[in-house]
């Protein structure tokens, strides 16, 4: 359980928000503050004077898997294998059991074709989805995923989703600006000029959100 | 005015793409598979990587903009005001069309990634070209954002545009369409008449031909009307 008391940080207004385990998606204009209120999350900014605890516990007190709305600004090493190891390493396992998980987790996810490739060779696609297996390389209760969506198409998402299924991950918040993808999540979140609009199941957010075009395609087409 | 690919073929380790094909002005949409080649397609049509082997010809052309995937990549200046200068416009304008106006003096790493693309995309519509190529244009953009921006490019048809996209939903109205398969550069023809021999259709395009039905063209409003036309 994720629980926001008291953040004025910014341009977020956020008096409170409870966010139950699962899956859940923040939507919104774009300079809205999602990113923001992600960092937040993943402990990456502190505000203060506010009360946002995970569990019970401090952002910076849990493990925590983040890919970066800029998949490039996450990437630390030059080569994928390097880079999807990164936390491994950084947790001082030992090398023969970083080189097994990394391998089977690239063949688990696919991705094995691009482990020895050169981290500027890739795709934006391709960078996005390294950046996520790194992130979910070591098992994070919290996985926090900022706009990744937006350099995959469709069958790539597929493999993404399979990465985050097998991430063993308690909870997982993501913005996004695919609503078919908003609307698969158990919990949605629609933040509008820095404040909470709507909190709860996709079809209620989407109900208060009827005849925008935050709606997804198929319901619209429904109705 | 015409752009040609002739020949062209890159080559990274074991992978390698291969392009032949004729661009004329209108609304060219290009996809494929995460990692197909698209990007490096794009750059290589806008001049700023050079090919394997082959030829580009840029009959006509005189002036040429690259519109790239990553917004951060085109920053140059310190400040919104500076950067819009670089690209020889008036800084004003391109807020206001971003709707970022009276923030000439913020670093433009202190946007978020749809506000700095809408900014870049208003620099960049701010001049003419003659051939305008977008790498994923709508990435990053709100839906509201999403929609202005295919309108406004579908209003450049005089001019060679060329869409490389993997975009689902909100698409300009389209002239040509084209492909990456299996690292080659695939020309399906004309829309909507090429629609049923697209491998790599949006979802709600795939769901409509799966129903025969084919929409007038791929606008958000083309796929809607199809829809309806689904649910009779």
């Amino acid at each position: 359980m994720i629980i926001i008391r008291n953040l004025a940080f910014r341009m977020l207004c956020i008096p409170e928000l409870i966010i139950p385990p699962g899956s859940a998606a923040l939507i919104g204009p774009n300079g809205s503050g999602k990113t923001t209120l992600l960092r937040i999350l993943a402990g990456i900014l502190k505000p203060e004077n506010c009360s946002v605890r995970i569990n019970g516990r401090y952002p910076g007190e849990c493990r925590i898997g983040y890919v970066n709305e800029y998949p490039d600004r996450n990437m630390l090493f030059p080569r994928v294998f390097d880079e999807v190891a990164a936390p491994l390493r950084f947790s001082r396992i030992p090398c023969g059991e970083i080189s097994r998980k990394v391998e089977l987790a690239s063949e688990r996810a696919g991705l094995s074709h691009l482990t020895s490739r050169r981290i500027h060779t890739l795709s934006g696609g391709e960078k996005a989805l390294v950046a996520l297996l790194s992130a979910t390389i070591q098992t994070p209760e919290v996985l926090i995923l900022d706009e990744f969506d937006s350099h995959l198409d469709d069958r790539a998402l597929d493999s993404a989703e399979q990465i985050i299924s097998a991430s063993g991950a308690a909870s997982v918040i993501r913005c996004t600006q695919n609503m078919d993808v908003a609307s698969r999540s158990g919990t949605l979140v629609a933040l509008f000029g820095g404040r909470i609009q709507a909190s709860g199941s996709p079809h209620e957010v989407f109900s208060g959100l009827s005849g925008t075009c935050y709606v997804p395609f198929g319901w619209r087409a429904e109705r | 005015m015409k752009l040609i690919l002739d020949g062209i073929t890159v080559a990274r380790g074991e992978w390698r793409c291969s392009a032949d094909g004729t661009f004329l002005p209108g609304i060219h949409l290009v996809t494929g598979r995460v990692g197909s080649g698209k990007t490096t397609l794009a750059r290589i049509m806008a001049g700023v990587l050079n090919p394997l082997s082959g030829q580009i010809l840029r009959e006509g052309i005189s002036s040429c903009m690259l519109c790239q995937q990553f917004p951060e990549y085109h920053v140059t200046g310190p400040t919104l005001a500076k950067e819009a200068e670089s690209y020889g416009i008036v800084a004003e304008k391109a807020l206001d069309m971003a709707g970022l106006t009276g923030r000439e003096e913020e670093d433009p790493f202190r946007l978020s990634r749809g506000e700095l693309r809408r900014f870049q995309i208003a620099c960049l519509s701010l001049r003419d070209w003659d051939l305008i190529v977008f790498d994923e244009p709508f990435s990053a953009l709100d839906c509201k954002e999403k929609q202005k921006e295919r309108r406004r490019i579908s209003t450049l048809s005089s001019r060679i545009v060329i869409v490389f996209t993997h975009e689902q939903r909100y698409l300009p109205k389209t002239d040509y369409l084209w492909e990456m398969r299996d690292g080659v550069l695939s020309y399906l023809g004309t829309v909507p008449e090429a629609l049923p021999f697209w491998e790599t259709a949006p979802v709600h395009v795939r769901m409509l031909l799966e129903k025969g039905i084919i929409p007038a063209n791929l606008t958000e409003e083309d796929l809607l009307e199809g829809l309806c036309r689904m649910q009779g």
